[in-house]
């Protein structure tokens, strides 16, 4: 169990300088040159190791990347900057300490022969002294920072056997700051953050030609020497940093805030000079500006410099998506990074990445030591509390992470909330704090003069720092507790069953000395969220109108949040489900406001993955009474959750109480509400005497009356049903679907599911149905797939033998006339050209009528065109057909004749049509002349069907085709008459036809070379005279 | 202040193969392994103590004494309170060498006047018959140079390693003694020092 546990470590001696990482703690013994370790993970902080340092340490930091730590050491006057690594071999004590200057591990394995187990430390010379230094979490490089400049230097790692790593580093840059010593640094993955005593610096190092294009001036190539803005010479700072060294006035430096390029106007000048081994990388390194803020004393508060110096400089990454899945993510880009800094009385962290900008400002009650963000909470020491804010990482990382954030999908807390402080704790004499997974580590320490007071008051401390550690007090921001009866009651109740193993350890008065370091485990998240709800809940009850039980339940929402997002952890699946159900407790509360984020009631629902029937009965169990009055939220949720067909069927009881609900808060929505298909097992009585009261109450419609016509069907009584039906026209009833598609159709996911009144009207006014859907078509109201699939759906069940229901073709035909888009109609066109082929094909019919005849359509729409005069000929209208096929056929020969279809795109299903019969024959023909090919239909034409060629001539052989006339037509007629035997009148008075049309035509000489040479003077001099006749007038 | 001064660093130098690591596992762990492989580079051990009433912990360096393993091992003279000069009586040559270790150490050191640091001689392997090393021969030559402190000892038979280790924390607090009461501000004289005046010094 993780309750907040607090242990106390076994140190020996008293620590001077503490950090932690890795599961292990680290003291430097106030004499400096003594490193102990601890586990922090373990009951009784057992000691790991103890080794000598070379020097007195004078600064400690440690890399979980590579697990070495990085020190600042002084030995005789001289400082030196050195890496500790494979420390943990110390364990065994007295073994040997290997010792190594940097890079003399990779230029010759050689030289260290046999691997051995052993520490080693390894020296890096610096030519200035260090000040401090930084390790990036990501990549385990090492940040320092001197007076004039910061060095950084990559990880190298070398894999000397399967267990041992030999470590190094690579001095990969020098970036010079001009006038500028920086009290504090970090680094995380590109990013450099620097701190004085009142400003405060991050830049990102980057590939130089992402800047270069944008901005020139920001940053110059000159050889190995990269300058940035701003003024180059050493103190030509623009403003002087600091008001107390100028001897004559004070210049009162304002506050600044630059963010992002701005801040490159900061005037603190940075020079990047490369000096890492891979020289092609030098081209590609860059600074980008990304924040500046710089802080002035208020001296008219009677502040002091000392009151007003920053501290505490972080930068945290923090990555997205399941830790426990994503084992890369060390290696990754960070989906957010964030950087903190403190004042004594207020902190202050910014989201670096995308925009940079300023997300929480924290005011602390007092003044502050040190301050530290981790994904979770901020944990702030004063003089003698340990105190926990609420963070808004999660909340900007989970909008990095989830796009559909802030929609009706899925909503997460703003992370412009403002920011809670959640629990205090009190202690004496709070030296340093640091932190560790989940473990804080403190240092407290009395002051020397002070000491014998302390340890006095001490079991004073312990007895007031148990009530108030155990207590857990989480203070929404804006409560006092004393104001505040519930809170105060909260607080005194005290989960004094919590145990801490503080009393099992020997008390700090026993021990005697004035110091002593506490490991405190976190609170599980778990059981602080379920405390944090706990509270909101009696929160809610004393003063349900003040909304801070929605704040503090959004400050458990998040923290779940962040332990989702971040920490890898065993009880993944019982966060899971403590976060859907604060979603749910997230819901309940915006279901209940009125007008303000009331919207929001919808995704946190829907993430809380409750059914809209709990839903339901979580809203109906906290408005009982006569008259309920439900919130704007909820019933915002309801209506979403009907129209956006994503529910479970309801119940009876529970679709009643729906009913109810619209009734009473909403009666417009009614038609809507009975109309949902998750509403189908509400009393159609009740339904009708909802509707019959919305009418009374005088809101007639359309929509109303086919409801009531509708819930008349399930009733069965057609008598009503048909009093309803015959109240409005058809036009009409169109409009009222249109208003109300579900009246006619259900989704069900893709499928499409015909309501009980599609299928009556199907039985009884198919053309009103049909009319229907073609509105809901062109009023986007369903896709044409989804009418398809609606139509098959209503008809399977028919006698219908043919896959393609009469009433698809009959909407089809509807939608052709009515669709002006072009893509529909080409569509529609495939179809019915398709269709009717198939038809012609397969001369079985069902016997059901079309809605609209050929001549319907022909009349009323362009793309079914008059039927050309020689198909008369060839198909005649009492043709050796039936009926309906004679239908079918004209409206596909009407489909060729018009202007719209496409036959080049129906060539393929022609093939299936055998041209033996004309019915055949006659489409072939259509579809030869449209492509152009009348050479070959009046070859056909000859062979099948002679009597109609001059008809066909006559009104195809037209403009650019009337050479075909004496080209084609009048050789193929005199090359048949020839060949003939006998019966060939009909050729003859083809020919004669076109003889006359022919000697229009030509002039004389050329009708002359065209008249064969054996042929009788007498049958062409006729015409040949017209000819000359015609000639001699024009 | 007790603290500055409690961490001795004492360096031991002398040609490879005299002896060096086995000194200071001796000493240190009180063992002794007849095949000790080359040390490579430099390694330490610390040894805590009490001299005289007062408790220091020595941190005792060990180094390669091969020509080859030079570079690894000069940049870790800086910062050394006291030099163990050893030599293996056995072999005169490593005897020889001494006056190079010494200037090597001088040089790499940056020990401003190298007439008053804290050197020790050690000549060790009494245990072994055949000398090529008189006492004598050491004696004067401790005394031609400064009058360094000569200690015999054997590390495989324990003889006078801890007395040689403890002279070396000896002269060390000693004269911390001197300069914390004398010169004060010595400290920072011989940090700042160029060091081209200290090659003028050889």
């Amino acid at each position: 169990m993780h309750a907040a546990e607090m242990r106390i470590v076994p140190a020996t001696q008293e620590p001077g300088l503490v950090c932690c990482g890795g599961g292990a703690l680290f003291l430097v013994s106030a004499g400096g040159c003594k490193v102990e370790v601890f586990h922090t993970q373990q009951e009784e902080c057992p000691l790991i190791c103890r080794f000598s340092t070379m020097g007195i340490v004078h600064s400690i930091v440690y890399s979980q990347i590579g697990d070495y730590l990085v020190t600042i050491e002084e030995k005789n006057g001289a400082t030196y900057l050195r890496a500790y690594t494979n420390w943990r071999y110390q364990a065994a004590e007295k073994k040997r300490v290997g010792v190594r200057l940097l890079g003399h591990l990779m230029r010759g394995q050689a030289l260290h022969g046999t691997p051995k187990e052993q520490m080693e430390i390894v020296e890096i010379p610096l030519s200035e002294t260090p000040l401090c230094t930084a390790c990036c979490s990501i990549t385990g490089a090492l940040l320092v920072a001197c007076a004039k400049s910061l060095v950084l230097f990559s990880l190298k790692r070398q894999s000397l056997n399967d267990q041992l790593d030999a470590l190094d580093f690579e001095r990969l840059l020098i970036l010079y700051v001009s006038g500028w010593s920086p009290s504090q640094v970090a680094l995380c993955g590109g990013y450099v953050a620097m701190q004085t005593e009142l400003e405060v610096l991050v830049v990102k190092l980057e590939n130089l030609e992402k800047i270069c294009a944008s901005d020139e001036e920001h940053m110059q190539l000159r050889g190995d020497v990269m300058a940035a803005a701003g003024v180059t010479d050493a103190d030509g700072k623009k403003e002087p940093q600091s008001p107390f060294e100028s001897d004559d006035y004070f210049v009162f430096p304002k506050h600044l805030e630059m963010l992002g390029d701005k801040a490159k106007d900061c005037g603190v000048s940075l020079t990047l000079e490369w000096t890492g081994m891979d020289t092609e990388a030098n081209d590609n390194m860059g600074v980008t500006y990304i924040l500046y803020r710089r802080f002035a004393p208020d001296f008219f508060q009677g502040c002091t410099v000392e009151e007003t110096r920053l501290h505490s400089l972080q930068l945290h990454p923090m990555y997205t998506g399941n830790p426990d899945v994503s084992s890369d993510a060390e290696n990754s880009d960070p989906a957010c990074m964030f950087c903190f800094f403190s004042l004594p009385n207020a902190g202050y962290m910014y989201s670096l990445k995308n925009t940079v900008e300023l997300i929480s400002a924290y005011q602390y009650p007092e003044k502050a030591h040190q301050a530290l963000l981790c994904n979770e909470f901020l944990h702030v020491i004063t003089q003698n509390a340990l105190q926990c804010f609420s963070v808004r990482c999660s909340a900007v990382a989970a909008r990095v992470e989830d796009p559909y954030i802030d929609t009706t999908m899925k909503a997460c807390p703003p992370f412009t909330m403002e920011v809670s402080a959640l629990r205090i704790q009190l202690f004496i004499g709070l030296k340093s704090l640091c932190h560790d997974g989940n473990h804080i580590v403190l240092l407290t320490a009395a002051d020397i003069e002070t000491k014998e007071e302390t340890e006095r008051a001490t079991r004073r401390s312990i007895k007031s720092k148990e009530q108030n550690s155990m207590a857990g007090i989480f203070l929404a921001v804006g409560i006092n507790p004393t104001t505040s009866p519930a809170l105060e009651s909260f607080l005194s109740r005290s989960f004094l069953s919590k145990k801490t193993s503080v009393s099992k350890l020997k008390e700090p008065s026993e021990s005697g000395h004035g110091w002593n370091l506490y490991v405190i485990s976190t609170v599980s998240t778990l059981q602080l969220y379920r405390e944090m709800v706990e509270y909101s809940k009696r929160y809610e009850q004393t003063s349900p109108l003040s909304q801070n039980y929605v704040h503090l339940l959004s400050e458990a929402h998040l923290l779940l949040r962040a332990s989702l997002l971040c920490s890898p952890n065993t009880d993944r699946a019982k966060i899971q489900e403590a976060f859907q159900e604060s979603c749910a407790h997230l819901g309940d509360c915006f279901s209940r406001l009125e007008k303000r984020d009331c919207h929001l009631a919808l995704p946190y629902y829907k993430m809380s993955g409750l059914s809209v029937t709990e839903v339901i009965q979580r809203n109906v169990a906290v408005c009982r009474g006569p008259a309920p009055d439900y919130g704007n939220g909820f019933l915002f949720f309801l209506k979403h959750s009907l129209y956006e067909e994503t529910m479970e069927e309801l119940s009876e009881e529970t679709a009643n109480t729906v009913l109810e609900i619209f009734s009473k808060a909403e009666p417009g929505q009614l038609p809507y509400v009975v109309s949902s298909s998750f509403m189908k097992n509400a009393n159609p009585v009740c339904v009708r005497v909802h509707l019959e009261h919305l009418e009374l109450s005088g809101a007639p419609s359309v929509t109303v009356s086919l409801c009531k016509a509708a819930q008349a069907l399930r009733l069965g009584d057609l008598h009503y049903y048909q009093q309803q039906m015959d109240r409005h026209a058809e036009m009409l009833q169109v409009y009222g679907f249109i208003e109300e598609p579900k009246l006619l159709v259900h989704r069900r996911g893709k499928a499409m599911v015909p309501t009980e009144l599609a299928r009556h009207l199907r039985d009884t006014q198919d053309g009103l149905l049909v009319a229907a859907v073609v509105a809901l078509h062109e009023n986007s109201k369903v896709k044409l797939e989804e009418a398809e699939l609606f139509f098959q759906e209503l008809c399977k069940d028919s006698a219908e033998s043919q896959s393609i229901p009469q009433l698809l073709v009959d909407f089809w035909e509807a939608l052709l006339v009515a669709s002006s888009q072009e893509s529909i109609v080409q569509e529609l066109l495939f179809h019915l050209t398709s269709v009717y082929i198939e038809r012609i094909m397969c001369r079985e019919r069902s016997g059901i009528k079309a809605l609209k005849t050929a001549e319907d359509l022909i009349n009323s729409c362009s793309h079914y065109g008059s039927l050309f005069p020689w198909l008369n000929i060839l198909t005649p209208a009492q043709f050796n057909i039936t009926h309906d096929h004679q239908e079918d056929l004209q409206k596909l020969q009407s489909l060729l004749c018009g202007p719209t279809l496409d036959v080049s795109s129906i060539v393929p299903l022609l093939e299936q049509l055998p041209d033996e019969d004309n019915t055949g024959l006659s489409v072939h023909m259509l579809c030869a002349t449209k492509l152009g090919q009348h050479e070959n239909a009046i070859e056909k034409l000859l062979d099948r069907c002679p009597h109609a060629i001059v008809s066909y001539a006559n009104h195809e052989l037209r403009r650019d085709k009337m050479a075909l006339w004496w080209l084609k037509l009048f050789p193929e007629l005199c090359e048949r008459i020839r060949l003939s035997s006998g019966d060939n009148g009909v050729l003859l008075t083809a020919l004669k036809e076109t003889l006359a049309v022919v000697a229009m035509e030509l002039n004389p000489v050329e009708f002359l070379n065209l008249i064969p040479d054996d042929g009788t003077a007498h049958f062409f001099l006729a015409h040949l005279l017209k000819c000359s006749q015609k000639h001699l007038l024009t | 202040m007790a603290a500055k001064s409690s961490l001795l660093k004492v360096i031991l130098l002398g040609d490879g193969g005299v002896g060096k690591s086995s000194l200071m596992n001796r000493y240190v762990s009180d063992k002794f392994d007849a095949h000790l492989f080359h040390t490579i580079g430099v390694e330490f051990l610390n040894k805590e103590l009490e001299v005289d009433g007062r408790r220091v912990t020595l941190q005792i360096w060990d180094t390669a004494g091969q020509e080859r393993f030079r570079s690894l091992r000069t940049p870790f003279y800086r910062g050394s309170d006291c030099c163990l000069l050893t030599f293996g009586v056995d072999d005169a040559q490593s005897f020889l060498n001494l006056g190079h270790w010494r200037k090597e150490f001088a040089y790499y050191a940056d020990v401003k006047e190298p007439d008053s640091f804290p050197f020790i001689i050690l000549g060790n392997k009494i245990d072994v018959v055949e000398r090529q090393v008189t006492t004598e021969e050491v004696q004067r030559w401790c005394c031609d140079n400064g009058g360094h402190p000569y200690f015999e000892t054997s590390a495989k038979d324990a003889t006078n390693v801890a007395e040689a280790f403890e002279e070396a924390a000896r002269r060390v607090l000693a004269l911390e003694d001197r300069q914390a009461h004398v010169m004060p501000s010595d400290v920072v004289d011989l940090r700042r020092k160029p060091r081209s005046s200290s090659r003028c010094c050889l």
